[in-house]
């Protein structure tokens, strides 16, 4: 169990505060506590025995974990890996949240799995190519099992192994990050050469542990293949689509052109408000912290009302989860879909 | 008064949502953005209102409990590091941009408004806030007021304390004064606005505050010249400066800063270039290009130079002064530990000053990053150190007395725009002298007789 942070990672920050503005918690109360810059104060509190570690239990809950702090840091803080340790260190025993000891459970077995995937019509197993791999995802598999169909249709040469686990970015992200390091390694040995993924989430956290060259999220992916798509016509003319993106996949992998790329071929791309914002899913937030969540989402609900999209667009299962049932909520018409099914929707020409 | 009194009394006073003393929070506002100065409040209390204010600064006086104001605690001199215990008064909740007025060309704000807020806002109208320290995105216009925030701007347009019209603040003992007002012209008694300027928190707490705006430029243009070393840089800017030009930017970054700005920023700058100048001015399109154009010749055939380029548009102009902005903090990357500082000198003596700092950098084997806003002749040496280690710590202090040094030498001062804080007080009489200092402590205890004000800072 860890009691340390990384006193070289904890030194990064100066305390600028460059990182306010862009912190959703900050924005919703004003608090330095509820700031990067402060939560990292904390820490340093922490780490020099001035504050117990459970002091910081709070505060590490009410993070959404989404990362903007990062790309506007010019210190280069990686605030990402500081609050998974602070998870660690502080989410351990009765402080970890029933529900994520519930998920552990459930991911941490081959029978949890396969439960997941049960009644499920995910893409069937098949070998194409070798050193290119479909990783199904855990929850992904569960709830969206559409996306991995869609692209075993558009991309013949991926191959879909059924033998796959976890690659352990919930136990990273929820308390234990050294596990879920050791997932993402044994991910990498059972899916040879490039895994693809379609939940930003994942991605970032293989690719953080298995480097970039192995990890290829859909989008990333897709825009190498050099395929024009033709528009996608409903009701006699282009679908007006917006999207959001993943926050891990923008603020940890720097992916969020080549989405955008992708959505302009399909139909009228408009730039929603703020969609580089956290939807607040944020992995398991949108379940253990519910009201915030909502809180977080409730702007960007009232933005996509306002812009009468057919079509907004996720990266990751989480937000499409959390924008499809609170659009719901707000009684709002806009379908939320994975990229990879819109892809599918449309026809696909060589360039 | 025990802590937990206090948060109980202040609680009564303004109500129990805007007051907070558990250990994480007094924890979280136990800083501000120097390095090496921490000291826990006691309580921390966010008023609404000009009136929650006062009745808060009347009860501690009438306890005699420290009090500090803080906006952003983006403050770079520990001037609102709570080091005597007290109470942190968090000016964000007073946010609100009261009335912007295009025809008087002056806007209204709270305290908590930031930077960038306000000059996005007053962008509508076409006009624009000129101070722009490089924490625009973050710190707040009573930060500002309190250190008279200076930026990249000040060469042309001067500081925070040009465009200051009118205050209402908060004496010592709770009363609430008006000082100036909306007019230009006003001098109906003594100036009680400028001398709040830059006060640091220590004579009054503002509550609202009157700012003039200026017609936002019709065009900008910048450009970047790389040098040999920062003292032809240095070179350069007394020349474009002498051949009567006074354009809007001259900022410079030597080759330790250049490598951390890039590393960030990755604007294809030149690594390998002694030293970076970025120029540029603002205003109508044909003078500006006549003006930035005559910059580029003259930073082309200066001693030192190795060439220039132009910025091919806003974008790229505004990556520019953005990197520029993140110099700070960028610098953090090179080591554990930043310790920044803040002279400013007379412009022509500026690369014999950049050269010193050098010298004392070799002197001392320190690893020293200058920036600065050359056209001002504000300079940023920032010394890059592991904090763990010890001899490089006792190097850099005594390389910093011997930097501090160098403004009296050279007519100078120990800080342009940061401030005093508790990091340069001891500092401050030896510049100013014992009578000028003297004089500091009288018109503290006018505004401030019972010492609760930011204590232990200017005149305390």
């Amino acid at each position: 169990m860890r009691e340390k942070f990384s006193q070289d990672k904890l030194d990064r920050c100066i305390s600028c505060g460059y990182c306010l503005p862009a912190c959703p918690t900050y924005k919703l109360t004003g608090n330095e506590e509820s700031s990067p810059r402060g939560r990292i104060t904390l820490m340093r509190a922490v780490q020099n025995e001035k504050l117990p570690a459970i002091d910081l239990l709070q505060e590490s809950s009410f993070c959404l974990g989404c990362r903007a702090c990062e790309p506007v840091c010019p210190a280069g803080v990686e605030y990402g890996v500081l609050l998974e340790e602070m998870r660690e260190i502080t989410w351990q025993g009765k402080n970890r949240p029933i529900i994520v000891r519930a998920l552990f459970l459930i991911v941490d077995s081959k029978i949890g799995i396969w439960a997941l995937g049960l009644f499920s019509p995910i893409a069937k197993r098949r070998k194409a190519q070798d050193d290119l791999h479909l990783m199904y995802g855990c929850f992904e598999r569960r709830l969206f099992p559409a996306v991995s169909r869609a692209v075993a249709k558009i991309a013949p040469e991926v191959s879909c192994s059924s033998d796959q686990g976890c690659c352990g970015a919930l136990h990273a992200h929820n308390g234990e990050l050294e596990k879920g390091k050791v997932m993402a390694r044994a991910l990498g040995e059972k899916l040879p050469g490039t895994i693809l993924t379609t939940a930003g989430g994942c991605a970032a956290h293989l690719s953080s542990e298995l480097g970039p060259e192995r990890v290829q999220e859909f989008s990333q992916w897709w825009v190498k293949r050099e395929l024009t798509l033709q528009p996608i016509i409903e009701s006699g003319r282009k679908i007006r689509v917006g999207l959001q993106d993943s926050c891990h996949l923008r603020n940890g992998m720097g992916v969020f052109a080549e989405p955008r790329q992708i959505l302009k071929e399909l139909g009228e791309y408009v730039e929603v408000p703020g969609s580089a914002d956290c939807c607040g899913a944020a992995g398991t937030y949108a379940l253990l912290q519910k009201k915030n969540s909502r809180k977080v989402v409730s702007q960007k609900i009232l933005d996509i009302k306002e812009l009468n999209l057919d079509y907004i667009v996720s990266v990751n299962p989480g937000c499409t989860r959390q924008l499809a049932s609170e659009l719901k909520r707000a009684r709002v018409k806009t379908r939320v879909i994975h990229l990879a099914q819109l892809v599918a929707m449309s026809q696909q020409t060589t360039k | 008064m025990s802590a937990a009194d206090l948060a109980t009394k202040l609680s009564n006073l303004v109500g129990s949502d805007v007051v907070r003393s558990d250990a994480v929070s007094l924890q979280a506002y136990s800083r501000d953005a120097t390095p090496m100065f921490e000291g826990l409040p006691e309580v921390i209390v966010a008023p609404r209102n000009t009136a929650e204010v006062s009745k808060i600064v009347k009860f501690a006086h009438d306890t005699n409990t420290p009090i500090i104001a803080r906006g952003a605690g983006s403050n770079l001199c520990a001037a609102t590091v709570p080091l005597n215990g007290g109470i942190v008064m968090s000016m964000t909740k007073m946010n609100q941009v009261l009335e912007v007025s295009k025809s008087e060309m002056i806007a209204v704000v709270q305290p908590g408004v930031t930077n960038i807020d306000l000059d996005e806002l007053v962008a509508k109208e076409g006009l624009r806030f000129i101070p722009d320290p490089g924490s625009r995105n973050v710190s707040t216009i009573g930060g500002n007021v309190a250190t008279s925030a200076g930026g990249l701007r000040g060469l042309k347009y001067g500081t925070t304390r040009n465009y200051i019209l009118g205050l209402e603040a908060v004496l010592g003992n709770g009363e609430i004064i008006r000082t100036g007002g909306r007019l230009v012209k006003d001098v109906a008694g003594y100036d009680v606005t400028r001398l709040l300027v830059g006060s640091e928190g220590t004579l009054a707490i503002f509550t609202e505050i009157t700012v003039a705006l200026a017609p936002r430029p019709e065009a900008s243009k910048y450009g970047v010249a790389y040098f040999d070393d920062l003292a032809s840089a240095a070179g350069a800017v007394e020349k474009i400066i002498s051949s009567g030009i006074l354009p809007a930017t001259l900022e410079f970054l030597d080759n330790t800063c250049v490598v951390a700005v890039e590393d960030f920023a990755h604007l294809g700058l030149d690594t390998n270039a002694g030293a970076l100048l970025l120029f540029g001015d603002d205003g109508d399109a044909v003078s500006i290009e006549q003006s930035v154009n005559k910059m580029a010749e003259i930073a082309k055939t200066a001693s030192g130079a190795r060439g220039v380029t132009l910025a091919a548009d806003i974008a790229a102009a505004d990556a520019l002064l953005y990197a520029r902005r993140c110099s700070l903090p960028a610098l953090a990357r090179l080591s554990s530990m930043s310790i920044l500082e803040d002279i400013a000198v007379p412009r022509k003596a500026m690369a014999e000053v950049v050269n010193r700092i050098q010298d004392i950098g070799k002197k001392y084997g320190l690893r020293i990053g200058t920036f600065g806003h050359a056209g001002d002749g504000n300079l940023h040496p920032t010394i890059v150190l592991d904090k763990d280690n010890k001899d490089e710590v006792r190097a850099a202090e005594a390389a910093l007395a011997e930097i501090f040094a160098l403004p009296r030498e050279f007519g100078g001062s120990i800080t342009g725009e940061h401030g005093v804080g508790s990091a340069k007080l001891p500092y401050l009489e030896d510049l100013i002298g014992s009578t000028n200092m003297q004089l500091q402590r009288s018109i503290k205890k006018v505004f401030d007789p019972a010492g609760i004000l930011n204590p232990g800072r200017i005149g305390s």
